[in-house]
């Protein structure tokens, strides 16, 4: 992209976001958000293919209907309550519009419709900065206001998602498609504990984000956007494959992978709130994504799809480009699970 | 005076609806423009004269002029509007809404006060829509430079978009 629009999205991408975190007036929380979704539009339109705009434009309907809702709930707040303090509790209209204006914003099921076609409309590089940093401002608000917002709607949020996440992405062949899912899905995770424990929203936030910056980097480096082009990666580099295998399988919350942590200890304070028909649900639909993940497994890692003898293993050249990023995060995406105890302590 | 304010309002929900259910932009910006000038109406009436004024002269006059001319050049040549059943459908619906919430969310739909801008903070020397406005360029200095730069961003958006006549991402088609 052009290295002058590029200096003036990225700046932007990150005043958005830090504007949101560091506000307590609620003008300037939206202003944020609406910073960020201004600022993202270009980079979607990157590839300027007729699927990247519609995927553009769907997008910014999506983000600026939810921003309006938004302000709309703010406004009724100041309205009601005469102030437009961030921490001051919100009136049951403006909390209830709040969590649906933000519930849109990060895709939480039902409002979760627009998320796998924008996804699947972008490279795989817009898609991530979609799928991870656009969420950071929205569960900003979230867990300032955790307390204040309505815990029936929070968990109804949640275990719809991770139902629809669960559901949505089995029939998927598309990856980005399947990590639009398993988005909604992770999303579904951290809201319904948001009202009790907001400190296992921030862990499951910050570990999601990086197992899927690890997955979208390995799919880069595979150059792949289909499970048809991913299952041939064994013989492009096989140590990868195997790299995407652990992810994966963190992803899906299999022990002693560190995927595990966020949902064993969201399942141990749900039952510590008894709130057993809720996990009990969210339990079982965790085992449809991970049916799905397991599938994505097979195809890229454990079978080597058919090809000719001489494909089965290539040159393994020096690689050209810095792979540092894609280590380390791999590396905590797999293999962060015996630290339980000092990262809850962080995100205290 | 009352009836000022109400004939505002009726106008200002009449306006809304028919952006709303227009699938014609003209139409939709006809609605656009009562709306706009049943609430500057609106804002008259409690105080806020300035605000009122700098919204007549940017959003009617500045930026719904452009929108009107962009959408000339996407010409149709019998829009559908009020006189088709569909459309009047949706109108019905938003009308059921309106009635709906001003029944049941608001205690008393007929009684409401509202605050002119005369009253906001007793003994001002300024009042409240003018003085709110200079408050952004005394105090709320750093926000000056915000809006200032989500401004340009939105252009440089714009410009990025449209970059390319004919291998854009909005593209000229000839």
């Amino acid at each position: 992209m052009n290295p002058t629009t590029l200096t003036i999205i990225i700046p932007s991408l990150a005043l958005g976001t830090t504007l949101t975190f560091i506000s307590s007036h609620w003008l300037l929380i939206w202003m944020g958000l609406e910073i960020n979704t201004l600022a993202i539009i270009p980079m979607m339109t990157r590839q300027h293919h007729p699927r990247a705009v519609e995927a553009t434009t769907k997008y910014f309907i999506i983000q600026a209907t939810a921003s309006a809702m938004l302000l709309f709930a703010s406004v009724t707040n100041a309205w009601t309550s005469g102030q437009w303090n961030l921490t001051e509790l919100l009136n049951p209209t403006s909390a209830t519009l709040t969590t649906t204006a933000l519930a849109l914003k990060i895709g939480l099921a039902p409002l979760h419709f627009w998320l796998p076609e924008v996804l699947q409309g972008l490279d795989l590089i817009t898609g991530l900065i979609l799928s991870t940093w656009q969420k950071l401002a929205p569960f900003a608000v979230f867990l300032q206001l955790h307390s204040i917002l309505n815990p029936n709607l929070l968990m109804l949020l949640g275990v719809l998602s991770t139902i629809i996440g669960g559901w949505g992405g089995l029939n998927q062949t598309q990856l980005r498609k399947i990590l639009a899912y398993s988005s909604i899905a992770n999303m579904g995770w951290m809201i319904t504990i948001l009202h009790y424990a907001p400190h296992l929203t921030l862990l499951n936030l910050t570990l999601y984000i990086i197992m899927t910056l690890t997955t979208f980097i390995l799919f880069t480096m595979f150059n792949s956007t289909k499970i048809n082009s991913i299952a041939s990666s064994s013989s492009k580099s096989p140590l990868l494959s195997i790299i995407t295998l652990m992810t994966l399988m963190s992803l899906g919350g299999l022990p002693p992978l560190s995927g595990f942590m966020p949902k064993w200890l969201i399942l141990q304070e749900m039952t510590k709130q008894d709130l057993i028909i809720p996990a009990t649900i969210m339990a079982i639909m965790a085992l449809l994504s991970l049916f799905f993940y397991l599938r994505l497994c097979y195809a890229t890692t454990l079978t080597m799809s058919p090809k000719p003898l001489n494909m089965s293993s290539s040159w393994r050249t020096k690689t050209t480009y810095p792979n540092t990023l894609m280590t380390t995060s791999a590396s905590i995406s797999t293999m962060l699970l015996p630290l339980t105890p000092t990262i809850l302590t962080l995100m205290m | 005076m009352v009836y000022f304010m109400f004939v505002m309002m009726i106008g200002l929900i009449l306006g809304l609806m028919a952006v709303a259910s227009n699938p014609s932009p003209y139409y939709a910006a006809l609605g656009l423009v009562m709306a706009a000038g049943m609430g500057c109406g609106l804002m008259v009436g409690y105080g806020g004269s300035f605000l009122s004024l700098v919204l007549f002269l940017i959003y009617l006059g500045g930026m719904l002029v452009v929108f009107v001319y962009t959408a000339a050049l996407a010409a149709e040549p019998y829009p559908e509007t009020w006189g088709d059943w569909s459309v009047l459908l949706y109108v019905g619906i938003y009308l059921m809404s309106v009635i709906f919430v001003g029944k049941y969310f608001m205690v008393n739909w007929y009684d409401m006060n509202w605050v002119g801008v005369e009253e906001i903070s007793g003994l001002d020397m300024v009042r409240g829509d003018f003085g709110g406005v200079a408050l952004l360029y005394s105090c709320g200095g750093w926000m000056l430079l915000l809006g200032g730069w989500v401004l340009l961003l939105a252009l440089f958006v714009v410009l990025e978009l449209t970059r390319g006549l004919s291998w854009g991402a909005l593209r000229v088609v000839n």
